[in-house]
């Protein structure tokens, strides 16, 4: 008797959880177009995330690898879309979906990484810069007023010739 | 050398040497324009050449062609590329105004490419249920890359080139951040192909 209880909890278990693990199950047209809708838009912002990052300078190469990854994705539910296959069109739209979630995340971290390593860079390429304009500026002040001083000792100390008229 | 001229050669060593210390700032802050910004489109033969591209296509062959783009926009693109299948009634692209066939895709690829990338990808393409009826030629299927394809074209006879002619070709289309949307790009590459039946 406990054998079969737990037979059919364990039946109900998995018929229950079934329709969660796959919601696009035996999809329509509206269900497949609004999944194709969500997946484009999920796909485009991950997109525009990454695009902001990399123009930053952070490193995209593995996003850029999930992007290419959904984009197949989104391609192929697309194709199944076109030839009436609304369950895949939905399967693939919701796995395109779900492979860019994170991506709009990551990219943003990774962008205010990259804009926190270029400050910083400047600030120090800045800091260097200014220190080696200083010193050249008070180097080039003692300078010249050493060549300056020479200048001047140099005529200074020139004799006059005297020319002899014809 | 006088005094002057020495004194003007002095202050221009000094901003010289200033502009080659200021030089690695200068650097990370001025973003100098790069070179021309563009996307390439390509179609190549089975041979991966640009020659023996399938014309004269029978019934139930399989043709294979490759599809390429180049992404040379100096940023990270997103790109769509529809492939299409006209007979010689129907629009093709318009280059000069820049807009795309009003025929709908038969199929679709999403391609991100970052700068100076490419991709490539071996199309092929074969017709199923095909009928000559006088001077038209009727075509049910078009089978690309596995996708099985009603396309239920009629190509007319052309008596100039003696042929029932159809183009299959690809648009290529770029996201547009600015306003969120897919832009043709007028890039479009095709092959025209002659139905030919069983002898």
């Amino acid at each position: 008797m406990v054998k079969h209880k737990s037979v059919v909890c364990f039946v109900v278990f998995i018929l229950t959880f079934s329709g969660f693990i796959d919601t696009c199950f035996a999809a329509d047209k509206a269900a497949a177009d609004e999944a194709l809708t969500d997946a484009e838009n999920d796909l485009a912002s991950a997109f525009v995330a990454v695009e902001d990052a990399e123009q930053v300078g952070a490193n995209t190469s593995e996003m850029l690898a999930k992007l290419k990854f959904a984009g197949n994705l989104l391609a192929d539910a697309y194709n199944a879309h076109r030839l009436g296959d609304y369950d895949n069109a939905c399967s693939y739209a919701m796995n395109c979906s779900d492979s860019v979630n994170r991506i709009a995340s990551e990219a943003a971290g990774l962008k205010l990484e990259a804009e926190k390593a270029y400050s910083e860079r400047l600030f120090e390429t800045a800091a260097v810069s200014s220190a080696g304009l200083s010193v050249l500026l008070i180097l080039s002040l003692f300078g010249w007023r050493f060549l300056k001083r020479r200048h001047f000792k140099r005529i200074l100390g020139m004799k006059p010739e005297v020319g002899k008229t014809g | 050398m006088n005094f002057g001229d020495f004194k003007l050669f002095y202050i221009l060593s000094y901003l010289g040497l200033g502009l080659i210390i200021l030089s690695p700032t200068l650097a990370i802050v001025i973003k100098l324009p790069g070179g021309e910004r563009f996307s390439e489109l390509w179609l190549l033969g089975p041979s991966h050449m640009a020659e023996d591209y399938p014309f004269n296509v029978l019934e139930n062959e399989v043709y294979k062609v490759y599809l390429g783009i180049g992404n040379r926009m100096g940023d990270l693109g997103y790109f769509k590329v529809y492939v299409k299948f006209r007979n010689q009634t129907e629009s093709l692209p318009d280059a000069f105004n820049g807009t795309p066939s009003a025929l709908g895709s038969l199929l679709e690829y999403c391609v991100f490419l970052s700068d100076s990338e490419t991709w490539e990808k071996e199309i092929s393409f074969s017709f199923e249920e095909v009928s000559f009826e006088g001077n038209v030629c009727k075509i049910s299927k078009l089978v690309i890359n596995g996708y099985v394809l009603n396309i239920d074209k009629a190509a007319v006879w052309d008596e100039e080139n003696h042929g029932f002619y159809c183009q299959l070709f690809f648009e290529s289309w770029l996201y547009n951040t600015t306003v969120s949307t897919f832009r043709f790009q007028n890039r479009f590459v095709g092959i025209w192909l002659n139905m030919t039946g069983n002898v």
